[in-house]
């Protein structure tokens, strides 16, 4: 069969000198090809062969070091970030944290998996603090790095312990999934991950109080997002007995045409949807500090030149 | 007799009483799970934001660096942190170093996480040690949480001597256009004529990677400027680098920097921007063009 090839080859080439040399190169091309593949089928039958240890799932796993990360910062955040909680038994939150999803389906997770973590890291937000964001994390983190009296979510003790993580176990396993877990999209939304940031958002939207803040990007079509976490969860865990307004602040690009983003028809449906809820809202396009932060990186453009 | 015995030392009995009961030094006490902490640093370092260090081992890391934690506090230099310097240190990207004096938080702030610069507190082995103190007891084994010694109680104390090794080695791996933003507001000068950066970063700049310095002095908003660029100390710096052969330039309030500083002072005339077109933002209206 190797000669077939091998003369079928030669006849399609066009005469010229080294022929033979080619062919040989050919040849061992060829070889080394069907090693290859004679190894990469052995190999997959070998692994078919063997149960997996975890399930595959279409997210990346577990982040590496993620206990000591998780540790580090609660530590961090309670003996440096916010001082006064300096006597926060970070060990015993580490525990409830991993608890509540090594050994469980991590298709399958619950607010109430998460209940005894929340029963340990109760935090007041002083009130007319609060900033929600959407579409516009790091905008919104940025300001709150500088204005540190008001708090997102990662401003608090848990979102600031958990930002950026990935984590999720196995019902047949005591250990974590560094391999992948599950896709919110391609696997299932009730993944431990994303049953977190539901849980630990609808607690944060139903201890504000006061006038609460939200950044919102009016660079996009779906500005007010119903699908979104703020859309979904926080707008609707506001207490309007404690929360009287909401003030969302709309931020342009930078670079975009300046438009009117608080009469878009999605931060209407915003504004109806509080006013259902009883919650005044107000709404500021490009509000001035926030502006700011996104002329530190355009400093020479025309809106963030310097009257003097 | 006796009456009068302790009266006369009453005041030192009261002081005796303060060091037994209050604190041996002046400088703040061991922060506590500093274990946890800074191998929890390490590992988002290393797992998160650069995963392409990868092989750095923390544990190692952390191995290295507690030998000062068995030293008496006033006898740690600056050489007792070469092997934890040597395992932890990474190349900074060219152009991306940020020299400061009298500006942690604005530093930190610009920095953006290492998005935009990457100072000192953004490498490896600064991020490991950023606000954190540590040392153990004068006399006994085990750390000391109430207080540790500062430059005033001894000189070869654990932090300083931590902030002077990693200094030294920041300037050594810092290459291309270095950057400096010193605080034209501090009262005792922008450029400290002995300080971390004019002494420990300073004098270890390689010549041959370093192509230009370019000093900012940032003022404080609504606050005094009291000094500028080649004004007092900031003459004597740009003097300094001037002798030692280095191409330099100063800019007074960097534009990017100021914008930052004004996000909470948004109101000050100082922060008043030009409106960029009318009737964008009702807001605007009336408080930016004079």
């Amino acid at each position: 069969m190797a000669n077939h090839r091998f003369s079928s080859v030669s006849e399609e080439e066009k005469p010229c000198c080294g022929i033979s040399r080619k062919a040989q190169i050919c040849l061992c091309v060829l070889f080394v090809l069907l090693i290859v593949v004679g190894i990469a089928v052995s190999v997959g039958i070998l692994m078919w062969r063997q149960p997996p240890k975890h399930k595959e799932w279409k997210g990346p796993g577990t982040t590496a070091h993620f206990y000591e990360i998780l540790l580090g910062r609660c530590y961090t955040y309670t003996q440096i970030v916010r001082p006064e909680l300096r006597h926060t038994d970070c060990q015993k939150i580490g525990k409830a944290f991993t608890s509540a999803f090594l050994s469980k389906d991590p298709c399958g997770s619950t607010e109430q998996d998460y209940r005894p973590l929340m029963e340990l890291t109760t935090q007041t937000v002083p009130c007319d603090k609060t900033l929600f964001w959407s579409k516009s994390s790091e905008l919104a983190h940025d300001y709150t790095w500088v204005q540190r009296d008001m708090y997102t979510l990662e401003d608090t003790l848990l979102g600031y312990m958990a930002d950026g993580l990935k984590w999720c176990g196995d019902a047949g396993s005591s250990e974590m999934n560094y391999q992948s877990c599950p896709h919110w999209r391609e696997d299932c939304s009730n993944n431990s991950v994303s049953v977190f940031w539901n849980t630990v958002s609808k607690r944060f939207a139903e201890d504000a109080c006061g006038v609460v803040h939200v950044v919102l990007n009016g660079s996009i079509s779906n500005t007010f997002d119903e699908k979104s976490t703020f859309g979904r969860v926080e707008v609707f865990n506001l207490h309007p007995e404690k929360v009287h307004t909401l003030k969302a602040w709309v931020m342009n690009n930078i670079e975009s045409v300046p438009s009117d983003s608080c009469s878009s028809s999605s931060v209407n449906n915003l504004k109806q949807i509080l006013k259902t809820r009883n919650i005044t809202f107000v709404c500021q396009n490009n509000y001035r500090p926030v502006r700011l932060i996104q002329c530190v990186k355009n400093p020479e453009h025309s809106s963030c030149r310097y009257n003097l | 007799m006796a009456t009068l015995g302790l009266a006369s030392s009453l005041p030192l009995l009261l002081l005796v009483i303060a060091g037994a009961g209050g604190a041996r030094w002046r400088g703040e006490g061991t922060t506590p799970h500093l274990q946890s902490i800074i191998l929890g640093r390490c590992a988002e370092h290393v797992a998160l934001l650069n995963p392409e260090q990868g092989e750095k081992n923390c544990t190692a890391i952390w191995e290295a660096f507690k030998v000062v934690l068995d030293k008496d506090p006033c006898s740690v230099f600056p050489s007792d942190y070469d092997l934890f310097i040597n395992l932890s240190r990474h190349s900074i990207p060219t152009d991306k170093s940020l020299f400061w004096e009298n500006n942690h938080l604005l530093v930190t702030s610009y920095a953006e996480n290492a998005r935009r610069f990457v100072p000192l507190c953004s490498v490896l082995y600064g991020r490991m040690g950023d606000f954190l103190s540590w040392c153990r007891q004068e006399n006994a084994s085990g750390l000391d949480y109430q207080s540790c010694p500062t430059s005033e109680d001894c000189e070869n104390n654990p932090v300083d001597s931590f902030w002077k090794r990693a200094s030294m080695q920041y300037s050594r791996d810092s290459s291309g256009v270095i950057y400096v933003m010193l605080n034209g507001s501090e009262p005792t000068g922008a450029y400290p004529v002995k300080g971390f950066f004019a002494d420990f970063e300073i004098p270890y700049f390689q010549k041959d990677k370093i192509t230009r310095i370019e000093i900012w002095v940032m003022h404080e908003i609504g606050r005094p400027k009291v000094e500028s660029c080649g004004e007092g100390s900031v003459k004597i710096l740009e003097e300094r680098l001037k002798e030692m052969g280095f191409q330099y330039s100063c800019i007074n309030d960097h534009l990017p920097v100021k914008l930052l500083k004004c996000v909470d002072h948004s109101t000050h005339p100082d922060c008043a921007l030009k409106s960029s077109s009318p009737g964008t933002q009702e807001l605007r209206k009336g408080t930016t063009c004079s």
